[in-house]
């Protein structure tokens, strides 16, 4: 698995870089943006792992949400890999924005033509940690994750598909009953088929109710001025639901005036970062 | 004084019997071996040491710089029994073992003349050196000192030695002889043993011979013993001389005490017997004079009385020469003054004669009053009556809450048998003349008075007194007991990781000047029992500095003039957490708080209708209570177990938020706000009337909360899972207070005093 760089730019002390590499599960060249902070430098550091949203590649988080400084400060390794599969040539991804290129939605996909490539579940949660522990200095004990709108979704099942396996997790407006907003009928219906019980295996609203309990403190920042909100995208209601009737601790945020925007993420960015370095670095 | 020779004589001496060990040094030295021996160097102890070390830096110097020339004069003119024409290959031999002998001598050399058993010892291996004066001897050492005439010589070291040991020691001369050195050795044998029956080096072939049923040892180790025996011995001497100097110096002042004292009482009589002389003089002279006066009257009264009785005897010649004349006269004329004659006579002779004599020639008796006299004479034996003391003002820290230590001092001519001390309470206010005076009798110049009441002013004098009678009073004094140690507030002891607020009340009715706080630092070993104190504080709180997670042990005392007070109760305050109290002040009537203080509780019953007095002080409408956090700009940490049923509002607040307000309505308060509506937990983070939009999913027991005054932040968590929920940044130009309210009947515990969890040191 050669790793190339693309790009490496001090920041707050650090290097923020670009790789592309060959990705196993997906079939195609993949890049992942990596911040290493200063303290990368003498010793292994906590991994976070960013979920991006929608039309998103590695690119719009590291240059739009300013989080470099808070993960300098923390000493956390942040990594943010691509939405999806780029370059495969399969009919139809780059028909819509919200299906295929750029939103892979962090499934393992079951339907052609989709299943070859589109197994971003895998890659965020196996082939892509794999690859990072054994190329930075992290420490494989201790990661995080979180994540916007649709990498929100793919936080969430992340964490809550594999108890213990992230320390931490949080979210900013985060897709979170997919199997009942349209975007998430859509992609699954598109990658997993039509049996609706396949989707709930990647709904976090699904997932609560079945989540073992094993601790996990969830940070939730929703804006309320958020368009995908009252198109009813998104669905937090559903999962504070879950949550509350499950007692998994949740701390949902309605931010007055805030939409969807890497603005609103750039404001609470900060708050998220330390909300895992408490637990990455406890 | 008498002692003052002695001192220098001594050192003088023991100079000298340093220079005398230099001497023997520079005798061994004639073999360059020698030099390296260390036996002789290695005898370190010289007497000088114990008096003047310079001495001994002087001496020696000069002694090995002599080293060198009186070797020679050794050798060559040495007239003794020594075989002269011995070969010179022999005499490095001999001196080999002469350094052999002085290594033992080293050590052993002053214990031959301090343990008497050792003497014996130079008798058997050297006999032909006890010659009574080393006539021989002497003639080299004179032979050397003729070549170094500035130097001190054999002889003269011995004889000075001599006699300088005898005067510290005692000892005869003839001892000294037992060290006089041996300067050569016949014997050509280096194996010697020491037989200890013998108390002497025996060549090891001998032993057989005439030590073959003595103990025998090897001479290195008797050569041990001996030098343990002397250096032992050595120290004794050390000892004793101490002794001697102290005792000397004490009779010293002995001496000037008896000097001072018998002049004292010389000039004491001295006086005594002129003021009598003086006085029998006056007597005399009145006296004299009262018997002059005395004569004069009555010879003048005589004298005037023999005039009138000759004036009356010419008058008695007179009318007789009248009548015989009349007699004489014709018979008309006769009738005719005979008649006036009658008249006249008869009124003469009525004219009684005085012939009393109007004073009596004997002397009367006249008793002489020599009663002062004799009280005079009889105090020549004893002393005058003293002068009036002079009592001193009060020394710092004299003084207990119940006692003073009075003292007070006399002119030192004066002789005193006991003093009076007395003394009342003065009271503002009153004259005081009404206050009981007390008197006691004290024999020195100083008095403990007990049973003082604390705090509290006392006026003190004193008169002495012997047999000669009692002196005036002393001026009066004022004497101030300590105050009462205070009384710690320990329902109100405010603490955090650095710091302490401690307050406490008087305990005294009158004021006191300051207060002090001590504090000792417990559990922690390096500083185990170390008391740390605040001095000078002028009001009754405290702030103190600490250090995190420690135990203290605080006290309190009061100073004023008399000193300062018994230490307080202690107090024990943990630097783990913040602590504080409830401030009851500011409790609504609804709310009651716990026995233990940290629970409150709004019962069912309703509120009593009442209202409440004005003020600000306590809560009207909100039923909340506020707690008295320490005034510390750092970080603070407690914690709110709470019912996930109950309304409750927990926070902060400044001291000055409206009391007829709710908690969080207004901008001088902070708080998170829980409310059960239809079975949904709703939860409000309150300032100024507004609150975020926050949901929580699981409801908190236990509250944690953070109030950071550095970073101007106040952060709520779900304790029991470490979950943040909420942090206001709020701009804390005062100091707050946690602030605990219950909307509905329920109960809140409080948790302080416990160390801040580290998931909230990242908020």
């Amino acid at each position: 698995m050669a790793l190339k760089q693309i790009s490496s730019n001090k920041c707050f002390g650090g290097l923020q870089k670009v790789f592309e590499h060959d990705s196993v599960e997906l079939n195609c060249k993949m890049k992942f943006a990596i911040y290493l902070p200063p303290k990368a430098e003498t010793g292994k550091c906590p991994a976070l792992y960013w979920l991006s949203g929608l039309t998103c590649t590695e690119q719009n988080f590291i240059s739009k949400s300013g989080y470099h400084q808070a993960a300098s400060e923390h000493g956390l390794v942040v990594i943010a890999p691509d939405t999806s599969p780029r370059g495969c040539n399969i009919k139809g991804e780059d028909e819509s924005w919200d299906f295929g290129t750029g939103a892979g939605f962090y499934v393992d996909a079951t339907e052609d033509p989709w299943k070859t490539n589109y197994r971003m579940y895998s890659y965020v949660t196996e082939e892509l940690p794999k690859l990072i522990n054994a190329n930075f200095p992290v420490d494989p004990q201790r990661m995080s994750i979180f994540g916007h709108s649709m990498g929100g979704h793919g936080a969430l099942i992340c964490a809550l598909k594999n108890p213990g396996k992230y320390k931490s997790v949080s979210a900013f407006a985060p897709i979170c009953n997919p199997v009942l907003c349209p975007w998430g009928k859509k992609a699954f219906s598109g990658y997993l088929g039509t049996d609706q019980n396949k989707w709930k295996a990647y709904d976090a609203t699904h997932l609560v109710k079945s989540y073992p309990g094993s601790q996990l403190d969830i940070l939730i920042d929703q804006g309320k001025d958020d368009q995908f909100l009252s198109d009813g995208q998104l669905l937090p209601d559903n999962f504070i639901a879950a949550c509350t009737e499950k007692k998994v601790p949740v701390v949902f945020r309605l931010q007055e005036g805030y939409d969807h925007s890497y603005y609103f993420i750039a404001t609470f960015i900060t708050d998220h970062i330390r909300h895992h370095a408490k637990y990455l670095n406890a | 004084m008498c002692y003052g020779p002695r001192t220098p004589t001594r050192r003088r001496a023991c100079e000298e019997l340093c220079g005398c060990r230099g001497a023997m040094d520079g005798e061994a030295g004639g073999a360059p071996e020698v030099h390296r021996s260390p036996a002789p160097r290695d005898f370190h102890f010289c007497p000088t040491d114990l008096y003047d070390s310079e001495g001994r830096l002087r001496l020696f110097p000069e002694e090995h710089t002599r080293t060198g020339r009186q070797v020679p004069a050794e050798m060559t003119s040495e007239p003794g029994g020594a075989a002269p024409g011995k070969a010179q290959s022999d005499l490095e031999e001999e001196v080999q073992e002469l350094v052999d002998l002085y290594a033992l001598g080293g050590g052993g050399e002053w214990g031959a003349e301090l343990v008497d058993g050792s003497a014996p010892r130079v008798e058997v291996s050297e006999p032909r050196l006890h010659l009574p004066a080393a006539g021989a001897q002497r003639d080299w050492r004179l032979g050397a000192e003729a070549e170094d005439p500035g130097c001190l010589g054999w002889g003269a070291a011995g004889r000075d030695l001599r006699e300088a040991y005898r005067y510290a020691h005692g000892r005869a001369s003839e001892e000294y002889e037992c060290y006089v050195i041996p300067e050569e050795e016949d014997e050509d044998e280096a194996a010697l043993v020491f037989c200890v029956t013998c108390k002497a080096p025996v060549r090891a072939c001998e032993v057989s011979d005439a030590h073959g049923e003595h103990e025998v040892t090897p001479l290195s180790k008797a050569l041990e013993s001996a030098k343990d025996e002397i250096h032992k011995n050595m120290f004794k001497l050390e000892k004793q001389i101490i002794e001697m100097e102290n005792f000397a110096n004490h009779l010293e002042e002995v001496f000037i005490t008896v000097e001072e004292n018998f002049g004292r009482q010389e000039q004491n009589f001295e006086s005594h017997f002129n003021e009598i002389l003086e006085t029998l003089a006056q007597k005399y002279e009145e006296k004299i004079q009262a018997l002059g006066e005395k004569k004069k009257a009555k010879l003048e009264a005589l004298y005037g009385q023999l005039v009138s009785c000759g004036e009356n005897l010419d008058t008695c010649k007179e009318l007789m020469e009248t009548i015989e004349e009349m007699c004489h006269e014709e018979k008309v004329d006769f009738i005719k003054d005979a008649v006036a004659m009658a008249d006249r006579l008869g009124k003469f002779l009525n004219t009684e004669t005085d012939v009393e004599i109007s004073a009596q020639p004997d002397f009367e008796d006249q008793t002489l009053d020599f009663s002062d006299v004799e009280q005079l004479m009889g105090s020549i034996n004893t002393i005058p009556a003293p002068s009036a003391p002079v009592i001193n003002p009060q020394a710092p820290n004299s003084a207990t809450g119940s006692s003073v230590r009075v003292c007070w001092s006399l002119y030192s001519d004066d002789t005193v048998e006991s003093y009076l001390l007395s003394y009342r309470p003065v009271q503002d206010g009153s004259p005081g003349k009404d206050q009981a005076e007390f008197t006691m009798t004290v024999k020195e110049t100083y008095c403990s008075v007990r049973n003082l009441v604390p705090n509290t002013q006392y006026e003190f004098w004193v008169t002495a007194q012997n047999r000669a009678g009692r002196s005036p009073a002393s001026e009066r004094a004022m004497y101030m007991t300590a105050p009462s140690p205070p009384v710690i507030k320990s329902k109100e002891i405010r603490s955090c990781e650095e710091a302490a607020l401690i307050c406490w009340e008087s305990g005294n009715l009158n004021p006191v000047d300051s207060y002090t706080v001590e504090l000792t630092q417990a559990e922690s070993p390096e500083a185990s029992g170390v008391t740390e104190s605040v001095v000078g504080i002028p009001t009754r709180e405290a702030l103190v500095q600490l250090q995190p997670r420690q135990r203290y042990t605080i006290y309190v005392r009061a100073l004023s003039v008399g000193g300062p007070s018994a230490r307080s109760d202690p107090v024990t305050v943990y630097t783990t957490g913040s602590f504080f109290h409830l401030n009851q002040h500011t409790c609504h009537p609804g709310l009651t708080i716990s026995e233990d203080g940290f629970t409150v509780v709004r019962s069912e019953r309703k509120t009593p209708a009442k209202e409440p007095l004005p003020g600000n002080t306590r809560f009207t409408r909100c039923v909340a209570v506020m707690g008295n956090l320490i005034p510390i700009r750092g970080r603070h940490y407690w914690e709110v177990e709470v019912d996930e049923r109950s309304h409750y509002t927990v926070g902060v607040a400044f001291e000055d938020v409206p009391k007829q307000e709710d908690l969080g309505a207004n901008c001088l308060s902070w708080c998170m706000r829980h409310r059960l509506a239809s079975s949904r937990h709703k939860y409000e983070f309150l300032h100024n009337g507004t609150t975020p939009d926050i949901r929580i999913t699981v409801s908190p027991r236990k509250i944690g909360i953070l109030l950071d005054y550095e970073n101007s932040k106040l952060s709520f968590f779900n304790a029991d899972i470490s979950q943040h929920l909420y942090t206001f940044s709020c701009q804390l130009h005062q100091f707050v207070h946690p602030c605990f309210s219950l909307e509905k009947p329920g109960c809140l515990k409080i948790h302080n005093g416990i160390s801040m969890p580290k998931h909230v040191t990242f908020y």
